[in-house]
């Protein structure tokens, strides 16, 4: 997860008039969505699993939407312009094998146990235990991230636009509360798939321009070198045999072994906000095809976030003629320089006069409100049937959750804009509130993954590895903070390690404590037998036919397609 | 056949899709058709100026959304068959 770090100290650039037109239809059709899609959210499976009919690419594409927030493009073009190429990586092996990994051998289970959340498999698998502590945990955790991008966007409109935070903070927060209040996940699901295109739209041209600009890729990367006066930017896998070897300090098993292997399967497979979406599958084949979609469009997707960055450092100038060098957020603040996460505003203002630069702000927008939406529809789903619905209020109606599924869209905008400005006035939370999301995750995935490929793992094993994965996982965080170089040395090491691969390190060890626990106090207590165990884990359960004939209808076959663009990518800028 | 928006509903989420960028690319290529041969183009944007970005990247989200909007556009009868 990427951490914004602005100087608020000057605007950017301003609207004009045709820019002030292209955001206004993007509110009126928002909105408009929202109402119209009111009338067919009455039950509670259509508000909070729109009703389970969505097709597999609007599964897929809102699966990736859902991450596709501006928190996201921003932050990681921010990287791209510290780190280079690596950055690379949280789109590529961070992100696809786990997205596949969904879709082929995860979704079936999902899928047919008929869960509506994350939590309500862990309480089908596990009992009720785990399903709180998950519940619980991510409830928080979607609130104060919902906070978070309210927070960043009224902080960009205020760098680029100049902006009032208040204003931002409550335009943004009501058009979703509106949108989502009225049209459940449904009106989010939408949304989510304008907002792709969206961004498309308003940010394509930039790597387009940009690369004119710099006289190809191989130009580019022969500016980067003189400009950093290293080759290390242009390299995704070379440079990683040693923490001192690239910009990032990280080792390559951090990425494989942190990043890939635990962190990126937690995110994808587990994080209930992307999961959500693949439930509204309107069958088990459109569930399983849709994060291979998603898994497509995301191998495209550093075009227009990581390429940004890499030309900024070949073509941004200062007025004189000489290079520019952006600046961590807080030396920006002393010294009046940009910091790294303006990047991608700085480039479009670049190259994108009136009318696109518009668009380009109303793709960022619609950026911050489609990862508010999510984060609110996903919160309002968990708190209705695995929190409300579970322990205060067993017995009510349908229609009594669907209006519950409504006034907490409302409670929870609330809870978010009072987070967005207690961030405000402690911006050092934003950073608490973005490691929150990793103590939870990793462990999570351990937890998940055991119940649904080993029969054996147990009630008592099930919370009590993740009850100690969360805990090793916020005691390490706490250690490293407190504890210097020493500590950072121990969890992620080397001293050498940048907070990123302390992030991955962190997560491995949090798994592997997880998985560990899970294992040992599960072959300490009696299993479940295997008939209670249908339809949840593999080797109890006969997954059922997903309808494929040919071969270019099977999931499958297109996950093989996409592998084999990953990997030859991953070799082409290895 | 309306897609996603939901049951009974005649609106495709595509057809959505299509409306926003015809929108946007009608409004893209009037004003860069007049700031390209009026002679009104922001002298701020000193690289990209040459290649008058705002009328062309109108001019192609105007045939995407076309496109969309016309092959998703409800018909009588998407009720029934939603």
């Amino acid at each position: 997860m990427a951490v914004l770090a602005f100087a608020v100290s000057r605007q950017l650039t301003q609207l004009h008039g045709i820019d002030i037109l292209i955001l206004a239809l993007y509110f009126v059709i928002v909105l408009f969505i929202g109402f119209y899609v009111k009338g067919s959210t009455n039950t509670s499976e259509e508000f909070f699993l729109a009703g389970r009919e969505m097709s597999a690419w609007i599964a897929g594409l809102s699966f990736l939407s859902a991450n596709l927030g501006s928190l996201e493009l921003m932050g990681w073009a921010g990287s791209a312009y510290q780190y280079g190429i690596l950055a690379m990586h949280w789109y590529w092996i961070g992100a696809i094998p786990a997205m596949l990994f969904l879709g082929i051998v995860m979704m079936p289970f999902y899928y047919i146990s008929k869960t509506h959340s994350v939590p309500g498999y862990l309480q089908l698998r596990y009992g009720e235990g785990a399903r709180a502590l998950s519940a619980g945990s991510f409830a928080l955790m979607t609130i104060l991230m919902s906070g978070v991008n309210m927070y960043a966007m009224a902080v960009v409109m205020q760098t680029v636009l100049g902006w009032n935070m208040t204003f931002s903070i409550w335009i943004g927060a009501a058009t979703v509360a509106v949108y989502v209040m009225l049209g459940g996940l449904r009106s989010a699901i939408i949304n989510e798939v304008l907002q792709f295109v969206l961004i498309w739209a308003g940010a394509a041209l930039i790597p387009i321009l940009g690369l004119i600009e710099a006289g190809g890729w191989t130009n580019l990367k022969a500016q980067i070198a003189r400009n950093v006066g290293s080759n290390d930017y242009v390299h995704l896998w070379s440079t990683l045999g040693t923490f001192k070897g690239n910009p990032m300090g990280i080792h390559w098993t951090g990425i494989v072994f942190g990043l890939a292997a635990v962190l990126s399967f937690g995110y994808w497979t587990t994080d209930f906000l992307v999961v959500q979406r693949v439930l509204s599958a309107n069958n088990l084949r459109a569930a399983r095809l849709a994060p291979v979609i998603g898994a497509a469009f995301k191998l495209a997707v550093p075009l227009i976030v990581i390429v940004p960055g890499l030309l900024a450092l070949a073509v941004l100038k200062n007025a004189d003629g000489s290079t520019m060098h952006l600046v961590a957020g807080d030396v920006a603040k002393a010294t009046g320089q940009h910091a790294y996460d303006e990047v991608l505003p700085l480039m479009l203002i670049r190259y994108c006069g009136p009318g696109l630069l518009g668009l380009g702000i109303t793709a960022l927008v619609a950026g911050f409100m489609s990862g508010m939406a999510g984060n609110v529809s996903a919160f309002s789903t968990v708190w209705t049937y695995d929190l409300y619905g579970a322990y205060i209020n067993k017995r009510a109606s349908d229609k009594h959750y669907v209006s519950m599924g409504r006034w907490s869209t409302i409670i929870g905008m609330l809870i978010s804009i009072a987070t967005a400005y207690i961030v405000a006035h402690a911006n050092s939370i934003m950073d608490y509130v973005q490691a929150l999301f990793s103590f939870f995750i990793a462990p999570l995935f351990g937890t998940v993954i055991l119940g649904m490929l080993w029969k054996r793992a147990t009630k008592e094993g099930g919370f009590w590895g993740l009850l100690t994965g969360t805990a090793s996982s916020i005691a390490m965080f706490a250690y490293v903070q407190t504890g210097g170089k020493a500590a950072l040395a121990h969890i992620a090491l080397s001293q050498d390690a940048k907070p990123m691969a302390e992030n991955m390190y962190r997560a491995l060890w949090s798994w592997l404590i997880c998985v560990g626990v899970t294992i040992a106090v599960s072959l300490a207590t009696k299993a479940k037998p295997d008939a209670e165990l249908e339809g949840l884990v593999y080797g109890a359960t006969v997954i059922p036919d997903d309808g494929s004939r040919t071969l270019w209808q099977k999931p499958v076959f297109w996950a093989g397609v996409v592998t084999v663009v990953f990997v030859a990518l991953n070799v082409v800028f290895f | 056949m309306a897609e996603g928006t939901g049951r009974g509903e005649t609106l495709s989420i595509w057809f959505f899709v299509g409306v926003m960028t015809l929108l946007y690319g009608v409004v893209l290529v009037v004003y860069g058709a007049w700031a390209w041969f009026g002679d009104h183009e922001v002298p701020t944007v000193v690289f990209s100026q040459r290649f008058h970005p705002t009328f062309w990247w109108g001019m192609l989200l105007t045939l995407f959304g076309s496109f969309y909007t016309l092959r998703f556009r409800p018909r009588r009868g998407d009720e029934l068959k939603a």
